[in-house]
């Protein structure tokens, strides 16, 4: 594109591109906003230059309830989601580097998987887990979310290690290097950042979920944050602004993890959406 | 490597999907044909549970709520997210900023968002109805989510509205195309739209079969939207499958009902999906002539 003029057309690109920007980030910015204003301001005077910003709000919600915990728990659902999902898809999707007779039929499920609204299976995930005794626990809400995000991992890491030539293995067989050690020494490298990118994923997704968690917690020990922030709406009917407080620290992490990883993000998206 | 050691690889995986989605189905198939309020005796009543979903109202709302999400996403989210892909594909100044901001919303959790909403649409603090006030229209103000005619709508904005994913597949698969085929056509003395309709578009059906499955996924699934903004009201304007299956499960105590909403909704993912596969199998064969 040589020839940049700025023509009429070309103005209203830029026009369009801005609305958009603002109709889609302006609410998260008021959102920020008035999460530092006391809550009578929002009522009588909503669009005056904030006067009286403050922490306020932040100290009142931390004070209140125990943020931290709730914080707390969210962390080691999503990690320990991630972990268990990402090392079974890892460990699957180096298998289907090698042929096996079952192998084309596991792939399609995998796929099919994909596509199951897995909401369906709000009774037999909640009788299951109460079963295998940890309704009400991290290690059950964690689980289930191993599970359900499997094949979503599993694509994601697979289209990474489908770019592998399967020379490199052969040659390394004729090296001498056992499958695991091929496994460690070549694979697993290369496919790093297929890996990554489908950790990132998980991650956010474990922790901005909210189905499953509300319906396998009940006490604090096991409530996540967006557990918390859900009780928020009906506990602070009456005082907005420590939701929005509350509503902002449970946005946070995800915000913080895409402003370092958005390479990662967004280029991670190419491995599995070009194959289509 | 040997079998043997194949299968242990892939234990772990296989071990999640038996667990998590196969056994699931089959239980979840099975608690159909039962009368049972999770924790007494489970009385078999064959296919009561279906007709009993087929005759009630609130689930038909649902099931065609369910509809117009999909809808929704078909004919407004998806061309949306293309032609915030198509102005990027232009490289305006300071598209990878753009690129990067319009994916904002999709890292944040559905929960907040339907919750920043609840409070866009608020009737007295809400930011729709202050900025209404604001510009001179304070006769357009509304209870937006308490009335039945507007609150289903409501739902569904912020879903077509961030459309940053969306747009980032098509981004991808533009991203693929030989810059060639571009300078060829402008050579020829195409204009940038016409670029746009006779190049890229037939180029990019591959990011649009994938972009039709990832959505109508996410449609069936949502959730959070009704749950957070409506509870499902008013008078269920905005119930929908998910939500149907939560209340009949947690609202009502009647397990049998909400899994045979559930088959209901697994189906209907399978239907789409073997629909979509069918387009995509056309699309092969075309490429192949």
């Amino acid at each position: 594109m040589k020839n940049r003029k700025t023509t009429p057309a070309r103005v209203m690109l830029y026009v369009f591109m801005f609305l958009v920007l603002i109709l889609m980030l302006v609410p998260f910015l008021w959102l920020v906003l008035s999460s530092f204003r006391p809550n009578a301001d929002l009522f009588n005077a909503p669009f005056e230059a904030p006067k009286h910003l403050s922490f306020d709000n932040y100290i009142a919600v931390m004070k209140s309830h125990p943020m931290v915990l709730y914080f707390l728990n969210s962390v080691v659902i999503a990690a320990l989601a991630t972990v268990l999902s990402i090392c079974a898809a890892t460990l699957a999707s180096y298998a289907m580097m090698h042929k096996f007779r079952t192998k084309k039929a596991l792939t399609v499920l995998l796929f099919m998987c994909l596509f199951i609204p897995t909401n369906a299976f709000m009774v037999p995930y909640y009788v299951m887990i109460n079963k295998i005794g940890l309704y009400d626990s991290v290690l059950g809400i964690a689980l289930v979310y191993a599970g359900v995000n499997l094949p979503m991992s599993f694509m994601v890491i697979k289209g990474y290690m489908d770019t592998i030539p399967l020379e490199l293995l052969e040659s390394a067989k004729i090296d001498g290097a056992d499958s695991g050690q091929a496994f460690r020494k070549i694979v697993l490298p290369i496919s790093k950042p297929g890996i990554v990118t489908a950790c990132v994923f998980l991650v956010i997704n474990s922790w901005n979920e909210l189905l499953f968690a509300n319906l396998l917690n009940q006490s604090d020990s096991s409530r996540t944050i967006q557990v918390a922030i859900r009780s928020f709406l009906t506990t602070f009917e009456a005082n907005y602004a420590y939701a929005f407080a509350a509503m902002v620290i449970s946005i946070l992490p995800t915000i913080v993890i895409y402003a370092l990883l958005t390479d990662k993000i967004i280029g991670g998206m190419t491995a599995g959406a070009v194959k289509g | 490597m040997k079998k043997r050691q194949t299968l242990l690889y892939m234990a772990p995986a296989v071990v999640l999907i038996v667990a998590f989605f196969l056994f699931p189905l089959c239980y979840l198939i099975y608690l159909s044909f039962f009368e049972w309020n999770g924790l007494g005796e489970k009385i078999f009543i064959g296919i009561d549970n279906f007709k009993y979903i087929v005759s009630d109202p609130v689930f038909r709302t649902a099931l065609k709520n369910t509809i117009i999400w999909l809808l929704a996403a078909l004919f407004i989210h998806i061309p949306f997210g293309l032609l915030l892909a198509l102005i990027l594909n232009r490289k305006p100044k300071g598209w990878k900023f753009m690129r990067v901001m319009y994916f904002i919303p999709n890292v944040i959790s559905t929960t907040a968002v339907a919750f920043l909403w609840y409070f866009i649409y608020h009737v007295d603090v809400g930011l729709l109805n202050n900025m209404l006030k604001a510009v001179g229209l304070g006769r357009l103000t509304h209870a937006w989510l308490n009335d039945p005619g507007t609150a289903l709508v409501c739902n569904i904005v912020p879903f077509v509205l961030y459309a940053g994913l969306t747009m980032i597949i098509f981004l991808t698969q533009l991203s693929t195309i030989p810059k060639e085929l571009y300078e060829a056509a402008v050579v020829d003395g195409a204009t940038s739209i016409q670029v746009d309709l006779k190049v890229y578009l037939p180029l990019v059906k591959p990011a649009i079969i994938t972009n039709i499955m990832l959505n109508l996924a996410f449609c069936l699934r949502t959730f959070e939207y009704p749950f957070l903004m409506t509870g499902g009201g008013p008078a269920n304007s905005t119930m929908n499958l998910s939500l149907y299956i939560y209340k009949e499960m947690v609202g009502a105590n009647r397990y049998g009902i909400s899994m045979a909403a559930g088959l209901v909704t697994v189906l209907l993912g399978m239907v789409i999906m073997v629909f979509v596969n069918i387009l995509q199998k056309e699309r092969k064969s075309h490429y192949e002539k």
